[in-house]
């Protein structure tokens, strides 16, 4: 697919996209966080593999009813279904709102820093696995 | 007639593949004096691609580091015909190898894994004991830089990894100390990740994105750890040079091997010794690519295993649900602890043999919306997106359970006669079959996982679906041992058939743990090179 979606397919897209990602608790839908228009396009700049498989999908499902058609996907191809529900929610989680509303700041740096006593000493968390001793079985002949 | 191409005269040793098995070799024989040129089918790993702390992180890392050479497809890559296994095979064709996307799990072998014909009555031991590779544990531990704790019940008392243990962090202790209520067994994780600056490695800061690419050059992959060291120390790395069949003299020693550069030209690249370390699978292959009039099951096969006894790990996973924010996608992945509480054999299990357990994050959002682990049976889309959404992501621990699948002959590498890579050279064909002991394995111990996650407060688990994407660990394709007939190349790798001909790599398994198999690998590498140097005034050469 090239990176010019149509407008038709937009639509479909965005009928789809809620299916799958309404609005709730706070966070808007999947149409309303733009995964059907310019996040869209950043998917699509950055997982250009995922254009085919979704213009094979939009193609099928124009006309359609679209909870029919997500569940049809989600039946009957699930290669296929993986594709949408990875550029539908790979597009929403983009949307910097959609992050603050679930909560999800990204991976953050966060150095190791050294605890004393460090963690698996505090309360004597080992104590129990050192009282009970090997569980190992030794190599025949080096038996303790 | 391919063309001779540079090194005179020929350097002493050969190797075929820059990962982990080859990184050491390479390092060792560079220090003792070696002349050493190394051939890998791929290039560097570009960590400017590792996205971590970008928005597209999870969006972009699957594909841009994606582990199936099938769906990668890169320069480095060549096809694996797998329409007749239940596994798919994983792996990273670059310098670095496997370890620039594995989990970095370090885990020792345990000393029945060396022993289970004697301990079991099943399969083979190993032609070495624990013991007898123990020091090398402790050595490549510390040239690789591991992180961990001394004194793990499950193994006999030594000598610990040199860096302190990554976190055990809030999903960690909770899963602690459900296992002492339980009075199961649990470690702090040992990890090739560095916990502190340590040689060439940083300080993890805990991205939990070992497996795409560690950007911040904390995990031990051999791209960091080994590589630079050794092309300082005089070894000649090629890079995009593609070994398409080994060259056998008139006496029946190796003397090099043709290869292709990246344009398609081809060369010889002659040599005393040759090492393969090409993984499980690509070292039978080449194997198999050596045939000629002579030899027409291939080189090194007298014994017909070349490329039999195929193991690749059978992979389950269970995940828990808990109510505590538990910050689950960051940490390490790496392993915050594992548990060996069930590894060893009982047999009113009804099964032989045993599986770690590793205790991994869960990942981003993204992640909370895949199929796997949490199964098309279990889905989020529609009306209850959010709440579903919210009460994965961060909230949710996953056990990652390594379970040990026996040597069967039947599954195996062979030559694809229809398909080939770019350059025309046979694609690699799998034929594996889990076997019964593998299935009530697996589902013994994902019963267990989810007994551990509810003890720890889970108030819901999932037991992944299966999948055949978890060939990570290729194994057991040129098996070592005593007998010629019963094997391919003997405990320090040398090809009974081949005097000069050496595989370091996991091929030589003769069982497969239920471990995770570098730091094993790399003992074993560092075992064999070392013999080799120790004798090398008795070593045939070619000429």
């Amino acid at each position: 697919m090239s990176r010019e979606v149509s407008a038709e397919d937009r639509a479909t897209l965005a009928a789809l996209a809620d299916v799958l990602i309404p609005a709730g608790q706070g966070a808007p839908s999947a149409s309303e966080a733009g995964a059907a228009g310019p996040w869209l396009d950043e998917v699509l700049r950055l997982r250009p593999d995922l254009g085919e498989p979704l213009a094979a999908i939009l193609a099928a499902a124009r006309g359609a009813e679209p909870a029919a058609a997500v569940a049809g996907l989600q039946a009957e191809q699930p290669a296929a279904f993986d594709a949408l529900a990875a550029v539908v929610a790979g597009a929403y989680f983009l949307h910097p709102e959609v992050s603050r509303a679930i909560g999800y700041p990204g991976q953050q740096r966060r150095p190791i820093v050294p605890e004393e006593p460090p963690d698996f000493e505090q309360d004597g968390l080992l104590a129990s696995v050192l009282a009970r001793g090997p569980i190992y079985r030794p190599t025949p002949g080096r038996e303790p | 007639m391919a063309a001779e191409k540079g090194f005179e005269p020929p350097p002493d040793v050969l190797i075929v593949g820059a990962g982990a098995s080859g990184a050491v070799a390479a390092v060792r024989l560079a220090e003792a004096g070696f002349r050493v040129v190394c051939l890998e089918q791929g290039d560097w790993p570009d960590y400017s691609r590792a996205r971590a702390g970008q928005p597209d992180f999870e969006l972009t890392s699957g594909a841009t580091w994606a582990w199936d050479p099938n769906v990668r497809n890169a320069p480095g890559d060549y096809p694996v015909e797998e329409s007749e296994s239940d596994i798919t095979a994983l792996m990273w064709n670059g310098v670095g190898g496997g370890t620039v996307v594995y989990a970095a799990h370090w885990q020792r072998s345990m000393p029945s894994d060396f022993r289970v014909r004697s301990l079991d009555g099943i399969a083979d031991d190993w032609p070495f004991t624990y013991e007898d590779l123990e020091p090398f544990y402790v050595r490549v531990e510390r040239d690789w830089g591991v992180s961990g704790l001394a004194g793990d019940t499950a193994f006999p008392p030594g000598e610990g990894p040199p860096m302190p243990p990554v976190p055990l962090s809030r999903l960690g202790r909770r899963v602690a100390e459900a296992h002492n209520r339980l009075g199961w067994h649990w470690w702090p994780g040992p990890n090739a990740i560095a916990t502190r600056p340590y040689g060439r490695l940083s300080a993890c800061v805990q991205w939990a994105a070992c497996l795409w690419g560690c950007p911040e050059g904390a995990k031990a992959s051999v791209d960091r750890t080994h590589w630079p060291v050794a092309t300082e120390r005089g070894v000649t790395l090629l890079t995009r040079c593609r070994v398409r069949r080994l060259l056998v003299g008139p006496d029946g020693l190796v003397e090099g091997a043709v290869y292709v550069d990246p344009d398609g030209a081809e060369h010889q690249q002659r040599a005393a010794v040759t090492i393969l370390c090409a993984n499980g699978i690509g070292t039978p292959r080449l194997l198999l690519l050596s045939a000629d009039d002579r030899r027409p099951d291939g080189l090194a096969n007298s014994s017909g295993l070349v490329g039999r006894r195929l193991m690749m790990h059978p992979f389950g996973t269970v995940v828990g649900l808990f109510e505590e924010d538990l910050g689950s996608w960051q940490g390490v992945w790496g392993q915050h602890l594992h548990s060996l509480e069930f590894y060893e054999t009982d047999a009113s299990r009804g099964f032989a043999r045993g599986a770690k357990w590793g205790l991994q994050p869960t990942g981003g959002p993204l992640s909370a919306t895949a199929s796997f682990p949490w199964g098309p049976e279990n889905p989020i889309w529609g009306p209850g997106f959010h709440e579903r959404l919210r009460a994965r992501l961060g909230r949710s621990a996953m056990w990652g359970i390594i379970a040990e699948d026996l040597p069967e002959e039947a599954n195996r590498v062979t030559l694809d006669p229809l398909r080939s890579d770019r350059f025309g050279i046979p694609a690699a064909r799998l034929r594996y079959r889990l076997s019964e002991n593998s299935r009530r394995l697996v589902a013994f111990h994902q019963a267990r996982a989810r007994e551990s996650l509810a003890a720890a407060g889970a108030y819901e688990t999932v037991v992944a679906p299966f999948i055949r994407a978890t060939g990570w660990h290729l194994l057991g394709t040129a098996v070592m041992g005593e007998d010629p007939e019963r094997s391919v190349v003997d405990q320090w790798g040398r090809a009974h058939d081949v005097p000069n001909l050496f595989v370091y790599d996991g091929s030589v398994w003769p069982t497969s743990s239920g471990m995770n198999p570098t730091a094993t690998i790399a003992a074993f590498a560092l075992r064999a090179v070392e013999h080799l140097i120790e004798h090398r005034r008795d070593q045939r050469g070619a000429p």
